[in-house]
């Protein structure tokens, strides 16, 4: 499976648009992204986290597997704390960073196809990612600016 | 439904970012609680004062302890790594 990014998106009214998912339907035909699934939240004024049923079925799991995986029954602030050496050192987030209260959102798991390849070759010839991040839309019209008009 | 969100491990897209911001990364933490044994005694130098000029001497243990303090005020090191770095500092 390629690499799963979590897409978290605040909206007025809980519903992808035609377009986006039109969008994403021709992204998966030409092998390069997957909806996994969609997760529709409401964050309620108290910061509790409610899941909305979908206004249309964008996936066939309905937003199940999105939240098995980004949700639990239980605090785990706890056991993070008791769960050895390593793992409260790394970087995480939750869902509870993302959604302000009083709000709705659309996550979706989006598995990026086309990254399985590129990721399998780094691991193979030992490859270590030191960064990642996107450029800023101020820095991409720059780079427009720089490249030749002939480039691909 | 009611969900309690998870804590999610944070990525990049080919893989684990091995720096986060200024902390220590799993293996450096690993490397820091796992010294390597003590190298075998070097030989004397045939002339003292070169070690004098070179600079090559152990830090005091006021230096060791005051570069603990700082790495713990910046957030380096946290309160139990500082104290279990404190205690390897020779008297």
């Amino acid at each position: 499976m390629g690499p799963v990014q979590v897409l978290v998106i605040g909206l007025d009214q809980p519903e992808f648009t035609g377009e986006v998912l039109a969008e994403l339907s021709r992204l998966r035909s030409a092998g390069i992204v997957r909806l996994v699934d969609v997760l529709v939240v409401a964050r309620r004024d108290d910061g509790a986290f409610e899941t909305l049923a979908e206004p249309t079925a964008m996936t066939p799991s309905r937003g199940q597997l999105a939240a098995a995986v980004l949700g639990s029954g239980e605090d785990e602030s706890a056991s993070m704390a008791e769960d050895g050496l390593d793992r409260p050192r790394l970087p995480t987030w939750s869902l509870a960073d993302s959604v302000p209260a009083g709000t709705t959102a659309a996550v979706a798991l989006i598995e990026h196809t086309w990254a399985a390849p590129l990721r399998d070759a780094i691991n193979r010839v030992g490859g270590v990612p030191l960064e990642e991040t996107w450029l800023a839309p101020d820095d991409v019209v720059l780079l427009e600016q720089m490249m030749p008009h002939d480039a691909p | 439904m009611l969900l309690v969100p998870r804590q999610l491990r944070r990525t990049g897209m080919t893989g684990n970012v091995p720096y986060y911001g200024g902390r220590f990364t799993p293996a450096q933490a690993y490397a820091a609680a796992h010294p390597r044994a003590e190298r075998p005694p070097q030989p004397a130098p045939a002339d003292a004062s070169v070690v004098a000029a070179g600079g090559g001497s152990r830090p005091s243990r006021a230096e060791q302890l005051e570069a603990l303090t700082h790495l713990l005020g910046s957030g380096v090191l946290t309160e139990a790594e500082y104290q279990e770095l404190r205690t390897r500092v020779a008297p």
